[in-house]
């Protein structure tokens, strides 16, 4: 057999769920004593399967924590049969794996466990991405006034911004001190919650809805801090104090990066 | 320079679990190496501990999914990658595996063997050429523990691997364990294979344990290394004279000091061997 042809054969055999191998795959290999082609096959369509599996749960603690072991296992099969890993990295293999939840499971579990899976992703998207130069408290002081109804901001490349409507991050809290899980509920009103990286520790606060609503304003959207106060104008003169509580705060974070100036 | 003069000494794989450990103690290791992939990544703790343990030991890059065999184009983005990481790392080599890990339409995240055919020979130097030249040094190949035979071998694996080096220029990673665990499964002679070697072309050797099946074996690196590993390093290195000697763990972690006092008795099985063995003046 050409290799290529060998090779696509092979490729075949260990995405498949027959751990059998087609008769032309098996003609061209040798088996002996010590280990039959049979086991030498069986043994690299184990390993896959259990290498892919490995990766997945160590991504989704968690989502696992949910399911136990066999739902979880069932999940992850499908996911991988329908996403085949296309990254020279296992890190990125379970990338759509809440994409996948939410056509595959019926909308009332795939909602919060969709949630969940894209919480625990997002804690894995603040552990490696870049690092980038955070704006400082030392430097917002030395601001000079007539800069500061200008100052753009925003969100270092490690904050991640998650909108969560059921107590996903009680789940996901419950999984890491090992505690008993709590039942999956759904809040009385979503909640932003960011999921960071300050230096080389990660760190997750949920946002009460004024202040996600002024940070996405700022840090997303693009607001001038200008504008961030123009907008807290219901709160009268108290609205630069807040803007300027809220800023403070979010530098002390470690949330935010100078934007222009 | 030849291979043994440009022996680092005694290594260990640079594993997550004893980053902490390392920088605190800055145990007697002589050098570290990497798993590339592991640090193909934008930021965080797994650069942070890069950089800081690579100010205090060498270090040598060892990749898992180049797919040198492979029937896919070679990946450009990952070599473009590789080579940054190698601007920042300085290592001392660049090694990967003679396999293919990638097929027509997927990563298979496995180290597969080839078969050992005149076809796969002229696929593979054409290759290794393509990825010396975009790395700009002799890649550095090693020998995987396999569990599979071709039936329409035309070369032995260790023919096969000096032709390889012979034809494209790269070194060679003997990894003493997958050649005794390749040999049990297969059944040839251990010493067959690592005698077949251009002794010039060796530029590190890896050890590492395995597990018993019975009538096979499986490379599961989650074990200490097993006597006849030693027995065949220390007939290796009587053979070859001093080579860099790295031992790899990669489950079933052991404490740092458990795995130092197992590359103090390499040193000490080297020692001993080397004592009657060529050297390199």
């Amino acid at each position: 057999m050409r290799l290529n042809d060998w090779q696509r054969e092979l490729e075949a055999y260990l995405l498949g769920d027959d751990p059998t191998a087609n008769p032309a795959l098996r003609a061209s290999l040798l088996g002996g004593p010590a280990l039959s082609a049979e086991q030498g096959l069986a043994i690299y369509h184990n390993a896959y399967r259990a290498r892919l599996l490995e990766a997945l749960r160590g991504d989704y603690p968690a989502v696992h924590g949910w399911l136990g072991d066999a739902e979880f296992d069932g999940l992850a099969g499908a996911y991988i049969a329908a996403h085949p890993s296309q990254h020279f990295s296992l890190r990125w293999l379970g990338a759509e794996l809440a994409s996948f939840i939410d056509a595959y499971l019926v909308p009332a579990q795939a909602a919060p466990l969709g949630e969940l899976a894209r919480l625990e992703w997002a804690f894995g998207l603040a552990f490696d991405a870049a690092a980038a130069e955070p704006l400082s408290l030392a430097q917002m002081a030395a601001l000079p006034a007539e800069e500061w109804p200008n100052l753009e901001v925003r969100l270092l490349p490690s904050v991640q911004w998650q909108l969560c409507h059921y107590n996903s991050l009680a789940l996901w809290r419950a999984c890491k001190a090992q505690s008993e899980f709590p039942g999956s509920l759904a809040l009385e009103q979503p909640q932003v919650c960011l999921i960071w990286r300050q230096g080389l520790i990660s760190h997750y606060r949920s946002l009460e809805p004024g202040e996600a609503a002024a940070l996405h304003g700022m840090a997303v959207t693009g607001w001038r801090f200008a504008e961030l106060c123009a907008q807290l104008s219901e709160l009268g003169d108290n609205a630069p104090l807040q803007a300027a509580t809220w800023l403070r705060q979010w530098l002390d974070d470690g949330l935010l990066q100078r934007y222009g100036g | 320079m030849s291979a043994e003069s440009s022996s680092l000494g005694y290594g260990l794989g640079l594993r997550t679990p004893y980053y902490q450990a390392i920088l605190e103690q800055r145990p007697a290791v002589d050098w570290f190496e990497i798993i590339s992939e592991n640090y193909l990544v934008e930021g965080g703790k797994p650069l942070y501990y890069l950089d800081a343990i690579g100010e205090h030991y060498p270090l040598v890059m060892h990749g898992v999914s180049l797919s040198i065999g492979g029937p896919h184009q070679l990946d450009r983005d990952y070599l473009r990658r590789l080579k940054r990481l190698a601007q920042r790392v300085q290592p001392a080599w660049i090694s990967d595996h003679l396999c293919w890990s990638r097929g027509n339409a997927h990563q298979l995240h496995d180290l597969l063997p080839l078969p050992y055919t005149e076809e796969s020979l002229q696929h593979v130097v054409a290759r290794v050429r393509q990825v010396q030249d975009v790395l700009e040094r002799p890649l550095v190949l090693e020998n995987v523990s396999s569990y599979l035979r071709s039936a329409d071998d035309q070369f032995s694996e260790w023919q096969f691997l000096a032709a390889l080096s012979e034809l494209s220029g790269c070194e060679l990673l003997l990894d003493v364990n997958n050649v005794y665990v390749s040999a049990r499964n297969h059944g040839f002679e251990p010493w067959d294979f690592i005698s077949g070697l251009p002794k010039q072309r060796i530029r590190q050797l890896h050890l590492a344990g395995h597990s018993d099946y019975g009538s096979y074996l499986i490379d599961t690196h989650d074990q200490p290394v097993s006597d006849p590993v030693w027995q065949l390093y220390q007939r290796t290195l009587r053979h070859l004279g001093p080579v860099a000697t790295l031992l790899e763990r990669d489950d079933h972690y052991p404490p740092l000091e458990q795995l130092l006092g197992e590359l103090e008795q390499a040193r000490a099985y080297a020692a001993e061997a080397l004592a009657g063995a060529p050297t390199c003046a």
